[in-house]
């Protein structure tokens, strides 16, 4: 879908594209997918779990335009709700915010550093809850259990931060040290 | 000097007894021939030992090998014996339901947002929503979707699971709420003696037949004014390591 998607702006946009290829992203969000429903929930800490789904989607979202960014937190939220069971499109619909606010903020600076990296994580994690949870209430959920989940969240900004600091300092040492 | 050490041997032999020069001969060589047999003992242990070395190799890396095999068949067998226990410890459900289907948790929701797991039953298995599941321990949760291969089951710990249930002591009823780690009795009548350690069971539900152990009684929260009383209830099932459960129709 991106890739037909893609074709056209580049046409309306009249520059190259030159982020990641999106079979490459749409691979590693399998990969994050997979890992979030099977392995991942046995290390939880204070029932908080690392986002590596989250992690692909922003990462994808700063090296991309807007258009793409956003389709791709469509897509991504939507495998999130399909597997998760009763949250209607809460998550559809809080992936593609969080990635299409990703993006626009990503094009007024260079975001190639670890900390800005780790920052951009923080609030995308928290963004992203604070609409699902209200996506949710909406949908019929009680209201107040995303109050609840606050502190849940606060951890998962972390986990997500040191999993993205992680990810990237291995991309650069050992993936790209490894290609020279 | 031959002929008196001759003399002197002949006079021994001829009074039958040992000639002091044999005598000390001896002495004198027995000393010697203490230390040169000590040590031809010594090497030829030693070279022994060192003649069985490429013998003992090859039995080391034998009994290395043997040894591997072993480990990795006992590690099975326990893996099997594991899950044999965990089936066996459903039989009890099984049979006290004809319609019972023995399933197994394969998922969890991708951000850990609500206390669910998929099972690998669903429509085609004749699941229907809104049936109980549980395990050997007891009440695990309440089918939620269906899939024609997959279910999902909203677990007791969720913050939306309720659930009619009974102190099983004084049959009391009350309501049963999730609340993450643990599980929230409330509307308990506040003339109901609760204790720390009571069973709370299901009550005859939508979901339940009567009598599924929910959980123990591990405080009790009460106030005079308060019109009913509330209590803590730690789940009978370990929800960390869920993994077989049966699904009862109801």
């Amino acid at each position: 879908m991106i890739g037909l998607l893609s074709s056209q702006s580049k046409l309306i946009q009249g520059a190259p594209f030159a982020g990641p290829p999106w079979q490459r992203a749409a691979a590693l969000l399998a990969l994050a997918l997979l890992a979030q429903i099977t392995v991942l929930h046995y290390f939880t800490f204070r029932n908080a779990e690392c986002s590596p789904v989250l992690v692909v989607v922003v990462w994808y979202a700063i090296a991309s335009d807007f258009r793409r960014a956003t389709i791709f937190g469509v897509c991504a939220g939507f495998l999130e709700d399909a597997l998760s069971g009763g949250t209607g499109g809460a998550w559809t619909a809080s992936t593609a915010v969080t990635a299409f606010f990703t993006a626009m903020l990503s094009r007024s600076f260079f975001s190639d550093s670890i900390p800005l990296l780790a920052a951009i994580l923080v609030v995308a994690t928290l963004l992203r809850n604070a609409i699902f949870w209200w996506m949710m209430e909406i949908q019929g959920y009680p209201t107040g259990v995303g109050y609840v989940h606050f502190h849940q969240t606060l951890w998962q900004a972390g986990y997500n931060a040191l999993f993205m600091i992680a990810s990237v300092l291995f991309s650069r040492y050992y993936v790209k040290g490894a290609r020279e | 000097m031959t002929a008196l050490i001759a003399l002197i041997q002949l006079s021994a032999a001829r009074g039958i007894r040992t000639s002091p020069l044999t005598s000390l001969t001896a002495d004198f060589t027995s000393l010697f021939e203490l230390v040169v047999g000590t040590a031809t003992s010594e090497l030829r242990s030693q070279v022994r030992e060192a003649a069985s070395v490429p013998h003992l190799w090859g039995e080391n890396a034998l009994l290395r090998a043997e040894n591997r095999r072993l480990s990795a068949e006992n590690s099975r067998t326990q893996a099997m014996l594991a899950a044999y226990s965990a089936e066996q410890a459903l039989q009890p459900v099984i049979d006290e339901s004809a319609r019972a289907i023995p399933s197994r948790v394969i998922g969890f929701p991708p951000e850990n947002e609500l206390e669910v797991a998929t099972i690998d039953r669903g429509a085609r298995s004749h699941v229907s929503r809104d049936d109980g599941v549980l395990n050997g321990d007891g009440v695990v949760g309440r089918i939620i979707q269906i899939t024609p291969f997959t279910s999902r089951v909203l677990l007791i710990t969720d913050y939306t699971s309720t659930i009619p249930a009974v102190v099983q002591r004084g049959h009391w009823w009350c309501i049963v709420k999730g609340n993450l780690n643990s599980l929230h009795l409330e509307y308990v009548s506040q003339d109901a003696h609760l204790r720390i350690g009571d069973r709370v069971v299901t009550g005859e539900a939508r979901s339940f037949h009567s009598g599924a152990l929910i959980g123990r009684i591990v405080r009790i929260e009460r106030t005079d004014a308060g019109l009913y009383q509330t209590a803590v209830v730690r789940p009978a099932v370990e929800f960390g390591s869920l993994d077989r459960v049966v699904i009862v129709p109801k």
